[in-house]
Parts: C-alpha cells; sequence; structure tokens
C-alpha cells in the first residue's frame, strides 16, 4: 500500500501479522454489517405507523439468548486460537543463551544503536543485512519510549529496569521507516525511526565504514571547524571516535555526515541542514536537550565544514 | 414470592452499610500499598535492610496495645446497648489511651529511624515502609479524633437511649484500623524474621 | 409485598431546616436535595466538556497539516493531557453521577438518598478538585505527560513544573468525591425502595449505576494509591518509580491501569443503562430479556477487573501473561454482545418513535459497536502489538467514548430533560444537534483508524508529510469543527427550551418507570403518592389493567 503501514509488511513477522490483521478485520466486518443492518431494518420496518396499537409485549426468549451467547463464545475461542497462532510466528521467544546482534537504548529524543559483534555505534539509522532474523535488546537511558516499524513488526516499549528484546528482519532491501510510539515528552513527534536493510555484502561494507575513523582535518574551515567542537562544549555531549570527544548524552557523530537524515527524522542530512539545525535546534526541534548556542554565522560554516567531514 | 427476596443488606442500619463500604474501599487502597511494599521486598530486597533497622519485639508490644483497643472498644458497645452510661464513656476513654499509646510507639519509632537516616527519600524501603506504616498512622489519628468527638458527645448525655449507629458504625472503622495493622505488622515487621 | 423494610425516622441524618421554595444562588449553592445536586453535576459537566472539546479544537487545528506550527509541542502536550482528564474525571462521571443523583431516587420512590449532605460534598469535591487541575495552567503549566501519567516521565526529574501534582491533588479530590457518592448511592438503592420494588423488579438503569457504583468504590483506591505515591516521590524525593532507586516504572502502569480498566466501565455501564430505559419506551415493548442484560452486567463488573493489562501487551510482559489478559479481554465482549443483541431484539416487532432521545439510543447501536468490535481487535494481541499507541487506538477510544457514554448521555439528556425542567426540549433543534453530531464525530474518527493502520502514533503535536496522513488529518479536523458546532446547537436548544420550550407534563413520552408518576419537575419531597408496584413496569400496569406485566408472570 502506502508503505509504513501495516499492510506493508516486509518481514515474517510483520506477514503474520498483517494476515491476522486480514481475517480478524473481516470477522469484525461481517458483525458490524450484521448488527448495521438488523438495525436499519428494525428502524424502517418496525416505525409506529399513526394509529398502530402498541405492540405485542414480549419479555424474551431462553433459547435465544443462550444461543447467541454461546455463538460470541465460539467466535471468541477461534479468535484466540489465531491470536496464539500468530503469537509464535510474529514474536519468538529466544532461547536463553541468545545473545543479540544489535543493542538500541532509547534517549530522549535519540536512538542510540550498539552493534556488539562489530562494535559499530552510531545513531537513529540502523543497518541490518537482508534476510536475516536479528535479535535486538532495547533499552532506555530516561523515560518509556517505544520502538515500532509497522513493516517490520511488533512494537515493543523501552522501559527502565526492564530490557526487552524483539526481532528485527526484513525481506528486501530497502529504508523501513518507523518512529517512538509511547509518549514521552516534547520530542516525541520527532523520534523516528530509520532501518536500511541492505544485501550481505553492502551491509558489511557499510560496518567497515562505520569502523573506520575519520582523518582529522589538517587544514581550513574544517580544521576550524573541529576546534571549535572542542572549545564550544560539543564534546561534552556528543563523542568522535578518534578525538576526545566522548560525550554520551547526545547521539555518536563520528559518521554523522553519512546518514540519510538528522535530529532522528527531523531533517535531511545536508550540510545546509546541519548548518540550520546547529544554528538553532530548538526552532526544528523544540524542547531538545541541545540547546541555542547563538553561534556566529562563521562559526556555523566552520562547524558544517569539519561535521561534513564525518562521514 | 419477591417479598422474601428481600437482600440480606436491607436488614442493615444506614451508617453501618455506609461504614461497611467506606471499609471495602479503604481497604482496597491499603491492599494496593501492601502489595507495592511487597513487590518492592522482592524486587529490590527491601527485606535485608528491614531485618536490620526494625524491632518486632517492640512494635508487637505497641501492637497488642492497638488490638487490646478492639477490645475496649466492644465492651464500650456492649455496655450502651445494656444502658450502662458510665461504662460505655470509661471503656471507650480507655480505648482512645490505648490507640493514643500505640501512635506514640508509632512516632519514637519513627524518631529512631530517622536517627538513623532510614528516610522515606533514603532508599524503595524507606519509601515503601514509611508510606505504608504512615497511612495507617494517619487512619489511627482519623479513629482517634473520631472517638473523641464520640466521647466527647457522650458526656453530653447523645447517646441516652440504648442504640446508636454512629456510635457502632465508627466501632466498625475502628476494628478495621486494628485488624488492618494486624496484616501490615505480619507483612512488615514478622516477615523479617525469615 | 408490603415486607420491604422502610428505614425508620431516626436513622437517615435530617435535612437541616425547612425546605422551603428556595430560588436564588444561595439556594443551589447550598442545596443539599438531590435533584438539585443531580443538576448541578450535570452543568459542571457540561461546562467542562465545553472546555474539554475547546482542548481537542485546539489539537485538530494543529493536526490538520503536516509541520504545523500553531501550537508548540510543549503547549500541545499540556492540552492533550487535559483534554484526556477532563474528559473523562470531569465530563464523563460527573455527567452520570449526576443523572444517577438525580433519577435513582426518583427511580426508585424514595424522598431522597440516604445520606443528603455527603451527596453535597460529593459534588463540591468535584468541583474544587476540577478547578484546582485547572488552576495548573497559571501556576507555572499544566501538568504533560498524558492522561494516564507514566512514569517516569511523571516524576520531577521529568516532568518539572507542577502540573503533575495539581494533577495528582485534583484527582484525589475528584476521586473522594467519587467514592462517597458512590457509598451514598448503593445504601440508597439498597434501603430506600418503595414497597414491592424489589431488586429483581429494579429499572436497568438503576441495576446499571448499583454495578458502576460497587466498580467506583473498589477501584477509585487504585488511583488513589498511585497518585499519593506519586506525589510521595516527587515532594517527598522517594523512590516508588524510579527504577535506578530500586523502584519500579512498571507498577504505576500496572496500578494506573487496575482503576483505568474498571473506569472505563464506570462511565460506560450507565450509559447501558441509559439505553436500556430508552429503547423499549421509545419500541412501546419492554426490555428484551431483562435478566440477560442484568446478569450480563454483573459479568462486565466482574471481568472489568481481570483484563487491565490489555493496556500493557506492548511492554513485554511474556507471552503468557499477554495470553491470559487476551481470554479475559476476550471474554468480556460477550456480555456486551449480549446486550446489543437485547437492545435490537427490543426494537424488533415494536412500534417505533424516532423521536430524538431514540435517535441517538438507535445511533448509539451502531458506534458503540464499531468501538466495541475494535476493542475485540485490540484483545488480538500481536493486532494489539501494531495498532497500540497509535490513531487506531485513538479511534476506538472516542467510539466508544463518545460513541459510546456520550450518545447515551445525549439520549438520557434529552429523554429526561422534561421531566428536570418541566419543558420538553425542541424536535427540530434536537434533529439538528444529533445529525450534525452523528456526521461530524464518524468524520472525525473514522479515518483515524486508517491513520492508525498507517503508522501514525499517538500523541505527536505534528507529523512529516506521509502520503496519505495530510489528507486524512485534515478530514478529521473539518469533522471536529463540525462536533464543535453541534454542541452549539445543543447547548442553545438546553438554553431556549429551558425558557420557553413546550409543557411537557408528568410523562410525555407515556414511560413506565416511576420517575414519571410525579410532575415535571418534581415536587421538593419527589412524591405525593407513590403508585403500586407489581411488576418491573408499575405505569404499565396502571395504564393496561386488561395486559398487566404482572400478569405476564413478570
Amino acid at each position: 500500500m502506502y508503505g509504513n503501514s501495516v499492510f506493508s509488511p516486509a518481514s515474517p513477522q510483520a506477514q503474520a501479522i498483517t494476515h491476522l490483521s486480514l481475517v480478524v478485520g473481516i470477522v469484525m466486518l461481517a458483525i458490524l454489517v450484521l448488527i448495521t443492518f438488523l438495525v436499519l431494518y428494525a428502524v424502517v420496518r418496525f416505525r409506529h405507523r399513526p394509529g398502530a396499537p402498541e405492540p405485542r409485549q414480549v419479555f424474551g426468549n431462553s433459547r435465544l439468548e443462550k444461543t447467541w451467547t454461546i455463538g460470541a463464545l465460539v467466535i471468541v475461542t477461534f479468535l484466540f486460537a489465531l491470536t496464539i497462532r500468530t503469537m509464535h510466528h510474529s514474536d519468538r521467544t529466544p532461547s536463553p543463551g541468545e545473545k543479540p546482534n544489535l543493542i538500541v537504548i532509547a534517549h530522549q529524543w535519540w536512538w542510540e544503536v550498539r552493534y556488539p559483534q562489530s562494535g559499530v555505534v552510531t545513531a537513529n539509522e540502523i543497518h541490518i543485512p537482508v534476510d536475516k532474523a536479528w535479535l535486538v535488546q532495547l533499552e532506555t537511558a530516561d523515560v518509556i519510549h517505544d520502538w515500532w516499524v509497522p513493516d517490520l513488526g511488533r512494537k515493543i516499549d523501552a522501559i527502565p529496569g526492564h530490557p526487552n528484546h524483539f526481532w528485527l528482519q526484513a525481506d528486501k532491501p530497502g529504508t523501513y521507516s518507523g518512529s517512538c510510539a509511547e509518549y514521552c515528552g516534547a520530542g516525541h513527534a520527532w523520534m523516528r525511526i530509520r532501518v536500511i536493510a541492505q544485501p550481505e555484502a553492502e551491509f558489511e561494507a557499510w560496518e567497515q565504514r562505520q569502523l573506520a575513523i575519520p582523518a582529522q582535518p589538517a587544514a581550513g574551515d574544517a580544521q576550524q571547524g573541529r576546534e571549535l567542537f572542542g572549545k564550544l562544549t560539543c564534546i561534552n555531549c556528543h563523542s568522535v571516535a578518534g578525538t576526545p570527544a566522548k560525550g554520551d548524552i547526545g547521539p555518536d557523530l563520528t559518521h554523522v555526515a553519512s546518514r540519510e537524515t538528522l535530529a532522528a527524522g527531523r531533517l535531511k542530512d545536508t550540510p545546509e541542514n546541519l548548518g540550520e539545525w546547529i544554528s538553532n535546534p530548538q526552532a526544528y526541534k523544540p524542547g531538545a536537550h541541545m540547546p541555542n548556542f547563538n553561534f556566529t554565522p562563521t562559526q556555523v560554516h566552520n562547524l558544517v565544514a569539519y561535521l561534513e567531514t564525518l562521514k | 414470592m419477591d417479598a422474601e427476596a428481600q437482600t440480606r443488606f436491607e436488614s442493615w442500619d444506614n451508617n453501618k452499610l455506609a461504614m461497611t463500604l467506606f471499609l471495602l474501599s479503604e481497604g482496597t487502597f491499603f491492599v494496593f500499598l501492601i502489595i507495592a511494599y511487597v513487590y518492592y521486598h522482592s524486587l529490590s530486597n527491601t527485606g535485608v535492610e528491614a531485618a536490620k533497622v526494625l524491632d518486632p519485639l517492640k512494635t508487637g508490644i505497641y501492637t497488642i496495645f492497638l488490638l487490646s483497643s478492639s477490645f475496649t472498644v466492644w465492651q464500650s458497645e456492649k455496655s450502651l446497648r445494656r444502658g450502662k452510661q458510665r461504662a460505655f464513656q470509661t471503656w471507650l476513654l480507655v480505648t482512645i489511651v490505648l490507640g493514643a499509646i500505640f501512635l506514640f510507639g508509632q512516632g519514637s519509632e519513627y524518631l529512631h529511624l530517622y536517627g538513623e537516616n532510614v528516610t522515606i527519600s533514603r532508599n524503595i524501603f524507606g519509601t515503601s515502609f514509611f508510606t505504608l506504616t504512615g497511612f495507617h498512622g494517619l487512619h489511627v489519628l482519623l479513629g482517634l479524633i473520631s472517638l473523641a468527638v464520640i466521647f466527647v458527645l457522650a458526656l453530653t448525655g447523645e447517646f441516652a437511649e440504648k442504640h446508636s449507629s454512629a456510635v457502632e458504625a465508627i466501632a466498625l472503622y475502628w476494628h478495621f484500623v486494628d485488624w488492618v495493622w494486624v496484616v501490615i505488622f505480619s507483612v512488615i515487621y514478622l516477615w523479617t524474621l525469615f | 409485598m408490603s415486607d420491604i423494610p422502610f428505614p425508620g425516622a431516626g436513622e437517615a441524618l435530617p435535612l437541616t431546616g425547612p425546605q422551603e421554595k428556595s430560588a436564588g444562588l444561595l439556594g443551589w449553592v447550598s442545596s443539599v436535595d438531590h435533584k438539585k445536586i443531580g443538576i448541578m453535576y450535570l452543568m459542571a459537566g457540561l461546562v467542562f466538556f465545553g472546555v474539554g472539546g475547546i482542548e481537542a479544537l485546539l489539537m485538530r487545528i494543529q493536526l490538520a497539516v503536516p509541520m504545523n506550527s500553531f501550537l508548540s509541542p510543549q503547549t500541545f502536550d499540556q492540552i492533550f493531557t487535559m483534554h484526556g482528564t477532563t474528559m473523562i474525571f470531569l465530563v464523563a462521571m460527573p455527567v452520570l453521577t449526576g443523572l444517577a443523583n438525580y433519577l435513582v431516587p426518583l427511580m426508585i420512590g424514595a424522598s431522597d438518598v440516604a445520606f443528603p449532605r455527603l451527596n453535597a460534598l460529593g459534588l463540591w469535591l468535584l468541583i474544587s478538585g476540577g478547578l484546582l487541575l485547572y488552576f495548573s495552567f497559571v501556576a507555572g503549566g499544566a501538568p504533560a505527560a498524558g492522561w494516564f501519567n507514566y512514569a517516569p516521565l511523571s516524576e520531577k526529574a521529568y516532568s518539572t513544573t507542577n502540573g503533575v501534582d495539581y494533577y495528582s491533588l485534583g484527582l484525589l479530590i475528584t476521586g473522594i468525591g467519587s467514592v462517597t457518592a458512590g457509598i451514598n448511592l448503593i445504601v440508597t438503592i439498597i434501603k430506600y425502595r418503595a414497597p414491592g420494588l424489589s431488586i429483581r423488579r429494579l429499572p436497568l438503569f438503576i441495576w446499571m449505576v448499583l454495578i458502576t457504583q460497587f466498580l467506583i468504590i473498589l477501584a477509585l483506591p487504585a488511583l488513589n494509591a498511585s497518585l499519593v505515591m506519586l506525589l510521595i516521590d516527587r515532594r517527598l524525593n522517594a523512590h516508588f518509580f524510579e527504577a535506578v532507586s530500586g523502584g519500579s516504572a512498571l507498577l504505576w502502569q500496572h496500578y494506573f491501569w487496575a482503576f483505568g480498566h474498571p473506569e472505563v466501565y464506570i462511565v460506560i455501564l450507565p450509559a447501558f443503562g441509559i439505553i436500556s430505559e430508552v429503547i423499549p419506551v421509545f419500541s412501546r415493548k419492554p426490555i428484551y430479556g431483562y435478566e440477560y442484560v442484568a446478569g450480563s452486567t454483573v459479568a462486565i463488573g466482574v471481568l472489568s477487573f481481570l483484563v487491565w493489562a490489555h493496556h500493557m501487551f506492548a511492554v513485554g510482559l511474556g507471552h503468557s501473561i499477554d495470553s491470559m489478559f487476551a481470554i479475559s479481554s476476550l471474554l468480556i465482549a460477550v456480555p456486551t454482545g449480549v446486550k446489543i443483541f437485547n437492545w435490537i431484539a427490543t426494537m424488533w416487532n415494536g412500534s417505533i418513535r424516532f423521536k430524538t432521545p431514540m435517535l441517538f439510543a438507535t445511533a448509539f447501536l451502531v458506534v458503540f459497536t464499531i468501538g466495541g468490535l475494535s476493542g475485540v481487535s485490540l484483545a488480538i494481541f500481536p493486532i494489539d502489538w501494531q495498532v497500540t499507541d497509535t490513531y487506531y487506538l485513538v479511534a476506538h477510544l472516542h467510539y466508544v467514548l463518545f460513541g459510546g457514554t456520550i450518545f447515551g448521555v445525549f439520549a438520557g439528556l434529552y429523554y429526561w430533560f422534561p421531566k428536570m425542567s418541566g419543558r420538553m426540549l425542541s424536535e427540530r433543534l434536537g434533529k439538528w444537534h444529533f445529525w450534525t453530531t452523528l456526521i461530524g464525530f464518524n468524520m472525525t474518527f473514522f479515518v483515524m483508524h486508517f491513520l492508525g493502520l498507517m503508522g501514525m502514533p499517538r500523541r505527536v503535536y505534528t507529523y512529516p508529510n506521509l502520503p496519505g496522513w495530510g489528507a486524512m488529518n485534515m478530514i478529521s479536523t473539518i469533522g471536529a469543527v463540525i462536533m464543535g458546532l453541534s454542541s452549539l446547537i445543543f447547548i442553545w436548544n438546553v438554553v431556549v427550551s429551558n425558557h420557553s420550550g413546550e409543557l411537557a407534563g408528568d410523562n410525555p413520552w407515556e414511560a413506565w418507570s416511576l420517575e414519571w408518576a410525579t410532575t415535571s419537575p418534581p415536587p421538593e419531597h419527589n412524591f405525593d403518592r407513590i403508585p403500586p408496584i407489581r411488576s418491573r413496569r408499575p405505569l404499565w400496569d396502571l395504564a393496561h389493567p386488561e395486559n398487566p406485566d404482572w400478569k405476564n408472570g413478570r
């Protein structure tokens, strides 16, 4: 359909739920049509005709009551059976020894992403190899958030003190978008998720690029930018591999210029937008924990030049 | 046929019926605070600290005072029903004194704990302990005030007739406060012995 | 037949002083008469309905187009929190309490409730709690953590203004008021019924109110406990809901929904009761399957305490727990379905007059069914795993709460307004109100099912320009504007009709329960004389001596 919906499943987990939704949808629709028909029929057929006497006073019928009660019980039993079946297909319980392939830590209002096997650390944009069922461990650094990518499967909460697990898998390469789905404060609307599924070889190439440490710019605006990055307190919140910047309050920026979006989906990742964002984060994401530093245009220009080297 | 289909509750007095419903509601409130205490006992091991800082024996003695006051308030009711105004008032006064002793005991325990730096904000044990016992203490205090009001009214001759549903309702409340304490005492103090 | 004991003269607390006909503000404000108190509850509910409606319109304006900047997220978040809190606690509950207050003594042949002064206390606690909650807007900011106020977002670290404290205190106050009203109504119904009115002959509205009051006195304590625990966390630096200090964010959810789920039945059961009064009268037949409608209500009452974690399917409680709550949530659909069938069967072979009460009651059947069916789909938790916390859920909750509770309330208001005021509401304006409400409501909320399925989460102050999202949100906003206009029509109807509506007489609908056996409005003491009660429909028996219900074994 439109993509990014319950009806464009791109994983076996999502497929199971979509299938269930269609069956349940048909059953619900049938019941609704029946009820609506009965009501409309009654409205038309049993309307008061002027002069008509009081109708026959009927008090009930046990047999009828038992019939429709049992009918309803049969329907819900059937629905419960479907529920259990889909539960298994859409949300396999991991075995005790299974280790996560991915650790996602939700923050107000961005996603910290760690690849325990390779050591990659990134933010907001998650690359996975196509057709592999990955076990994801979901945590939060602050309040309750919720992971939801409709094309790929169920949503699940990130709860302090209660790590959760879910399966992340995509049948075909593509970009799958989702969002935080548990109100978590002012930036909730802009805590979007981007999952990019790639063929194995491309994924590994991406991992390698993510592990590479960007070279320090030696001269020019980018070098000025790097110095500002240190002096203007960026390093207090952000980290860049291979530099003294080891802040963990905001997203890791080591490869920020390689991503497709900024600020968890708020802006496309272009040099111009990068400049717009650092000039006034509050204008784009009111309430974001990154304040407006009131940089001068020159400072912004140099910072962007530096950040653009972090590919 | 329908005449016999009265519910049992229809023969209950208004005030006692209302008080019973109120106690059902308050009881539920306490259940939730008790469940929280038990939950944290399991989740965060609050039993360890409980065993360290609480004194079941001392609190047990104060508990005996409180539970005795259930007996004395019952005696007070019985006396009223028999028309013995003097006995009614005396038993009532004893009830108030016993309840006050219990509250005094609670208060001194709180002071002792604060002295040991066990506070409501120190950790989850402090939080759940003080909340549960605190709300119980508050209910005891409100009960004492109600009993005192009854006592003063009794002195003015308000309860000259042998039957007063107001007295019975307040007594019911007092029994409730005592027996909720039995549960709380077991869950918080007796549990430390295991 | 007259063995049911009347309370003795000395039992209830006496009313203060002789009750003369007091008009004027002081007369109303100091009243302990259940009829005046009931009307004041209704007026308070109506005022808050307007406020909550304005909050809704503000949100819909902000959401009409993608990337809108009419409201900042901080403002939007306060508004959606206050909208939900207002509609549940300051509209639905007061309006239903008001109707119950007004009608219970009248429908059981009593002259007032068991504890008239306690009754007044409940009203003023509601008003105080509501005002305290709204005071937050001018005292640093309204609460902005959502109407169910999840921890740790609601803790001081993340909700830094005093808004959440106003929320907690305000709701503690209104909650105490609700419990006092609950106790009052239970004692009244058990003890003050007129001779002959056995429990099995109770009007269904009274049955539903009775069971609702039990739900209230048992569910509100869960909320009260949660709120005091939160206040203690916030104000005394305690740790109930702080995971880092050994507390538990999950415990808030369990406790809140232990209240929150029975709460939604608290606001729907009385509406079911209204429907059970209106449909028979306008179909000119008795309710079909009285015992099943009453019995299914008891089943719903009990089950309502066993389904709470269906609000937590996305939490990761584990498949076993999820499955248990799916079973109970699917089961609770059955008694509800039974009622729908009985209401339709009541209409069947009737002689239906479509006055405004019946318009709303009939529409209720379809609109509430839509909400009920989306509810069943949510009980099927793999589906819930996709659509919970999205606009699909917003659609569901509004179909049951507006389509259910509010449509039921409108049916009841049109039905009983004549009794309360002595005048009929205008049928012409009523029909306008009905159709604009029906159209506006469905326009606003039906598209939300699709928005949720297409990925739009709830509680977002804006959204990206994804295909279809803008168009559907615009449709929804237009629907909301229509709903706003329909409410104005209703208010106009009430004002105009109260002033110069057609005189109603004792029983304009030719109905059969006891409230119609006295004048409109009733005298202070309600009844000069009570008709003999030998069945569920005393006035039918009087009007049809050739075919009374008690001859048909009823």
